[in-house]
């Protein structure tokens, strides 16, 4: 019985451990606006997507016309297949180029989560007045 | 001179959990020159065999037999024996399969993806995204799929053919498929519905396949799809068929599971315009995902011993689960019904 817990133990701090310790160095994980630009009245946020979405969570006016500017290099994993279910958005994004993504001006406090097809890559944009 | 005295011997077979297993254990009994008859059922998981074994005690008898019947798996008794989880295995399987899930997720928070640099397409590409994608979360669905597979073949002993048959249906179909692509210019492409519905009976798949490897609780055996009582009995040689067709199947059906670079890849080929170049695409990326997968599905071949049996399935169980719980999340957070757990 004591090696059965010992060896659930082990495994245990076997996976916690790669889960805390692998963290990858996530630079902007919280970008502070700077890939938010407004251009001619409509705000263009810029995202990144390659092994997963950066920044992963952007902070965007309110009730002001969006585009999503999605951008690939060499994208060939799950996160060029992008889902934004609450506009029931969902494309095969080309592995290198730009999409623009068309988004109703939003109301405060709304979140839309972007998400790829297996759901283990994922951003967030926060509109706020 | 006489006929010696045949005698009736009525054994408990251990290990049997499938029609194919009555037809394989009364085939093996069957072809032994002191056996003239042998009927297995798997209601009562008993085997009747008539044949003269001389002088031999009934527990002499089913020892020998269970020396002929082991490599396939099964022994016999004369007791029906009490299910034993045996609980010990776990103290090894833990930490191999906690080692492997840990390697797994060490592999996504590194951003192995990322070693994709260029955006053309070669030959040689398309072959390192097939590794690349061999190692990825894929292997959560596609090498789940591969590694329970191979682990309950191996069950019933079968351990080569019907991976080789499961990787040649993987390699063919993805072949015609992607020149198929290339040739029409339209992806076959599921829908948010349809891919949700898709990973989401591969999580359940994998659930009952994982949690049947574990082999704890025998009542789950019921859930295990196998082929109806009454075809069993018309089609001879049934174990070829559900030996042969379902890997078959199975590796034909990989081309349209969820898998970002699969997807990828398939919408890459849709450019390409023609079928040469589509299905030359399609087939060394399959290719390259085929040493990772090949290593999983070989895998039930560092069975040697009888002890390394219980936890190599216990090993394979933990990690078939572990996937299935990967996919059941991810498919769950797909619909938005929960917060994502995971973002590598």
């Amino acid at each position: 019985m004591k090696a059965i817990v010992l060896s659930i133990l082990l495994a245990g701090i076997l996976i916690g451990g790669a889960f805390t310790f692998s963290n990858r160095p996530t630079p902007d994980a919280i970008a502070e606006e700077n890939n938010v630009s407004l251009v001619g009245g409509k705000q263009i946020i810029e995202i990144g997507a390659k092994g997963g979405y950066s920044p992963q969570q952007t902070i965007a006016k309110a009730d002001i016309p969006t585009i999503i500017r999605v951008a690939t290099k060499g994208t060939f994993d799950c996160s060029s297949t992008l889902t934004i279910p609450a506009i029931d958005y969902r494309k095969n994004l080309p592995p290198s180029g730009i999409t623009d993504i068309e988004i109703l001006p939003q109301p405060a406090g709304t979140t839309l989560r972007g998400l790829c097809a297996m759901g283990m890559y994922n951003f967030v944009v926060k509109f706020t007045l | 001179m006489a006929t010696p005295a045949q005698k009736i011997y009525t054994f408990h077979v251990n290990g049997m959990h499938c029609n194919s297993c009555v037809v394989l254990t009364e085939s093996e009994l069957n072809d032994l020159k002191e056996v003239t008859r042998a009927k297995a059922s798997l209601k009562t998981h008993r085997i009747e065999v008539v044949g003269y074994f001389g002088d031999k005690e009934p527990e002499h008898v089913a020892r020998d037999l269970s020396e002929i019947l082991k490599p396939h798996g099964y022994t016999l008794s004369l007791e029906k024996q009490k299910h034993s989880a045996n609980w010990s295995d776990f103290r090894i399987a833990l930490p191999i399969a906690g080692t492997f899930i840990a390697i797994f997720i060490i592999l996504q928070k590194l951003g192995i993806v990322n070693l994709i640099t260029t955006s053309e397409v070669g030959y040689g590409t398309a072959f390192v995204i097939g590794l690349i994608a061999s190692i990825s979360t894929c292997m959560a669905v596609v090498g789940g799929l591969v590694l329970s597979m191979a682990a309950n073949f191996a069950k019933g002993g079968d351990k080569v053919r019907p991976q080789m048959l499961f990787h040649l249906g993987r390699l063919v179909s993805f072949f015609i498929l992607g020149g198929t692509i290339g040739a029409l210019g339209s992806a076959f492409q599921l829908g948010s519905t349809g891919s949700f519905v898709l990973s989401l009976i591969v999580a359940l798949v994998l659930l009952v396949l994982g949690i049947n490897l574990l082999d704890i609780f025998p009542g789950i055996k019921k859930l295990q799809p196998t082929m109806p009582n009454f075809i069993g009995q018309h089609i001879h040689g049934l174990k070829k068929v559900n030996h042969t067709l379902t890997p078959l199947l199975v590796g034909i059906t990989t081309f349209f599971l969820p898998c970002g670079f699969t997807q990828s890849m398939q919408i890459y080929t849709l450019s390409i315009g023609n079928f040469w170049g589509g299905a030359m695409t399609m087939l060394i990326f399959a290719l390259g995902t085929l040493p990772v997968l090949a290593f999983l599905s070989l895998s039930s071949l560092s069975i040697h011993r009888q002890t390394q049996r219980g936890i190599f399935f216990k090993t394979a169980g933990i990690v078939v689960i572990f996937f299935a719980l990967f996919n059941l999340i991810n498919s769950l957070v797909m619909i938005g019904l929960i917060p994502p757990l995971f973002n590598f």
